[in-house]
């Protein structure tokens, strides 16, 4: 067990490098130079050859990648993500702006995709085949299929133009959230929903739920108490996979409600051409991905008996 | 004769998945008294389990069961139990054992917190009362150290070790009846024995009703009192296991004892399969089920299923459902 984590921890770290060195070639590859951004936002029309050879020289935008990178990658260790190309802030100062809105997004998000996974893939497992187990499945398949712009806007509509429930745009109060909540959840719930469902299912297959009957249990009995701790592992798994890709919701999300986090901003630095800021949140969504990722495998490891307590040989 | 404690009559099961129809259970019975162990033996998939546990209503999910007939527990009707009953008797009346220990216990569960939970819920027990019984059970299956093992999941037991778990876990509600679907077919032969041996030992001090479900002739011969021979959803032959084994009458029953080495009986003709395979239970044909497997077969048996004909006058009914061989060994029938 300590081994394995040690491993996983390694992996994980592991990861990070090579993706923010893959970023950080890709965005350094992409079409439009920073000297000349620089130049150009300094003097204006002015900007001469001159004027950007000497910005990328003081700059050191002539060395050689690794060199860069690895530059790079010491002033990201100590929390030095460079100047925003577009706003003239420091990536840093940015994030602290930032953050915080795109974390309620995604907790809030998280926690309606814990509830709404786990009561719709119950209740189709409890009504087994019936009327609600065949709406649910319906709904879920629903879910996952349409798109999160289209969620949006949908939703918009009915509750915000038609209802007038909830603004439009931007955060005042719980109300407002209801929307982007909802919306960056569908996906991973609907998702979720199913992988509880079929993973219910298969426990109650097998031997050890013939058990659980055979002990007396009724059949929800047996649902909750013998097959529901069955589903952790896979559902933790599946979640940290899931809330991970919530990050990529979040560009969308934040956009069409006017949310000021990390994913809009993201939109304005590729609009601008932002490589400093393109790059710093790049970053941040490894780092998020990755160690969110190694989160819920470990919590699923830790839900494991036969993980978590080797037999000894 | 002591009454019988769990009676079925008359009993037919048939399952149904997407792909199949099968009548597992043709027209089957079989009753136990308290104190006796009946036998229940016949291929695999001859519908022992299904014929068992089915009026308990302990099928696995997925497939869909039509079951007809009737099933006795205390001379209660079980098969017009509502379903919360019905799981009460499952819990406190039964007590069952499965096949593989190693799929049968939850292995997200730790093993003494159920049985301690059985003996709260069925023996009326305090929690702490329960906890000691439930202690005390693992030390009476034969469990080392029990207080240790208590607080141990499935994973961390040897197979051995678990089919004792499931013996105690099957005991913690103090149950009148017990079933052992095979529960030594997964195991190794040295553990074997001692399963065996164990649980007549429960069966002579608690005096319940055992059901051993098993193919071990061998532990047939130790264990049981009566025998009830199952073929392709139907008896075939029942008595006590005195007459069953030494004095078999159906073709069924004589093949299948002369399939065990070292088995003496009358008929044993050394180590003998017996050719062919049963038939399919998808397809239902009049007559009798053994007919194509069967060296006596005439064209009568392919006709008329074989009625239950009870032989001698013994105290314990012998009964055989092969007027052939009753006829051509002028086999004295009851009255
Ligand atoms: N889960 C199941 N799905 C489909 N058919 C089954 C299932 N369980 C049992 N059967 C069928 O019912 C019959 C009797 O099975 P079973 O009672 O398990 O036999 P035995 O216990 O004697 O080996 C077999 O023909 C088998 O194919
Ligand atoms: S009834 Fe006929 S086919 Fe069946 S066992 Fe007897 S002799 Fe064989
Ligand atoms: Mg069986």
């Amino acid at each position: 067990m300590q081994r394995m984590f040690m491993r996983r921890v390694g992996l994980a770290l592991l990861l990070m490098l090579a993706a923010t060195a893959l970023t950080f070639w890709l965005v350094t590859a992409a079409p439009g130079n920073v000297a000349a951004l620089i130049a150009e936002r300094a003097a204006g029309a002015g900007a001469d050859g001159a004027m950007i050879a000497r910005i990328a020289d003081e700059l050191g935008l002539n060395d050689p990648l690794p060199v860069r990178y690895a530059r790079w990658l010491g002033d990201a260790l100590t929390g030095d993500f460079g100047i925003s190309l577009r706003t003239g802030k420091p990536m840093a100062e940015e994030f602290a702006e930032r953050i915080p809105m795109t974390l309620a997004l995604l907790s809030g998000g998280g926690v309606l995709v814990l509830v709404l996974s786990l009561a719709m893939g119950i209740a189709g497992a409890v009504s087994n085949g019936g009327v609600a187990d065949r709406v649910l499945h319906g709904l879920a398949l629903v879910g996952a299929s349409t798109p999160n712009f289209f969620v949006a806007a949908m939703l918009v509509i009915v509750f915000s133009v038609w209802l007038g429930w909830v603004p439009t745009f931007g955060v005042s109060g719980l109300s407002s959230w209801l929307l982007p909540w909802t919306t960056i959840a569908l996906f991973p719930a609907s998702v979720l929903a199913r992988v509880v469902r079929v993973n219910l299912q298969d426990s109650m297959s097998r031997p050890f739920a013939t058990t659980g009957f055979a002990k007396g249990l009724t059949r929800r009995a047996v649902l909750m108490r013998e097959a529901l701790p069955n589903i952790a592992i896979p559902y933790m798994t599946t979640f940290g996979a899931q809330f991970t890709l919530m990050i990529i919701g979040a560009i969308v999300v934040e956009r069409v409600f006017g949310l000021n986090g990390v994913g809009a901003f993201f939109i304005e630095a590729i609009r601008f051409r932002d490589f400093i800021g393109m790059q710093a949140v790049l970053t941040l969504f490894v780092v998020f991905f990755v160690s969110v990722n190694l989160l819920f495998d470990l919590l699923a490891m830790l839900a494991d008996p036969r993980l978590r307590r080797p037999r000894k040989a | 004769m002591t009454a019988p404690i769990y009676e079925v009559e008359g009993l037919v099961i048939d399952l149904y998945t997407p792909s199949v129809s099968v009548r597992a259970v043709d027209v089957a019975g079989f009753h136990v008294a308290p104190g006796e162990t009946l036998a229940i033996v016949g291929e695999s998939g001859s519908g022992k389990t299904v014929m068992t546990l089915g009026p308990l209503g302990l099928l696995p999910e997925g497939v869909a069961v039509d079951l007809r007939g009737t099933a006795r527990a205390d001379g209660k009707d079980i098969l017009s139990m509502s379903p919360a009953d019905l799981s009460r008797l499952r819990g406190g009346f039964f007590g069952v054992i499965f096949q593989d220990p190693m799929s049968a216990l939850n292995p997200m569960l730790k093993i003494g917190p159920q049985l301690a939970r059985q003996a709260q819920l069925y023996a009326g027990l305090s929690a702490e009362e329960a906890r000691k019984e439930a202690v005390s059970l693992l030390a009476r299956s034969g469990i080392p150290d029990p207080e240790d093992r208590y607080g141990r999941y499935p994973h961390e037991l040897s197979g051995g070790m678990l089919q004792r778990a499931m013996i105690a876990l099957a005991l913690a509600a103090r149950p009148r009846v017990l079933i052992a679907d095979e529960p030594t077919t997964a195991l190794d032969a040295t553990v074997q024995a001692q399963i065996l041996a164990l649980i007549r030992q429960i069966q002579k001090e608690d005096g319940i009703a055992v059901i051993l479900i098993t193919h071990d002739i061998g532990a047939v011969s130790v264990l049981a009192d009566r025998v009830a021979v199952l073929y392709a959803g139907q008896v075939a032959e029942e008595g006590s296991a005195v007459d069953v084994l030494t004095a078999p009458v159906h073709p069924y029953t004589r093949g299948l004892l002369a399939s065990v080495p070292d088995f003496r009986s009358d008929h044993a003709t050394g180590t003998r399969e017996i050719p062919g395979i049963p038939p399919s239970q998808t397809q239902l044909e009049p007559g009798c089920r053994f007919a194509d497997r069967c060296d006596l077969v005439q064209s009568s048996c392919r006709t008329h299923r074989p009625p239950l004909v009870r032989l001698g006058a013994g105290p314990v009914p012998h009964r055989v459902a092969c007027p052939v061989v009753i006829a051509a060994e002028g086999i004295v029938t009851h009255d």
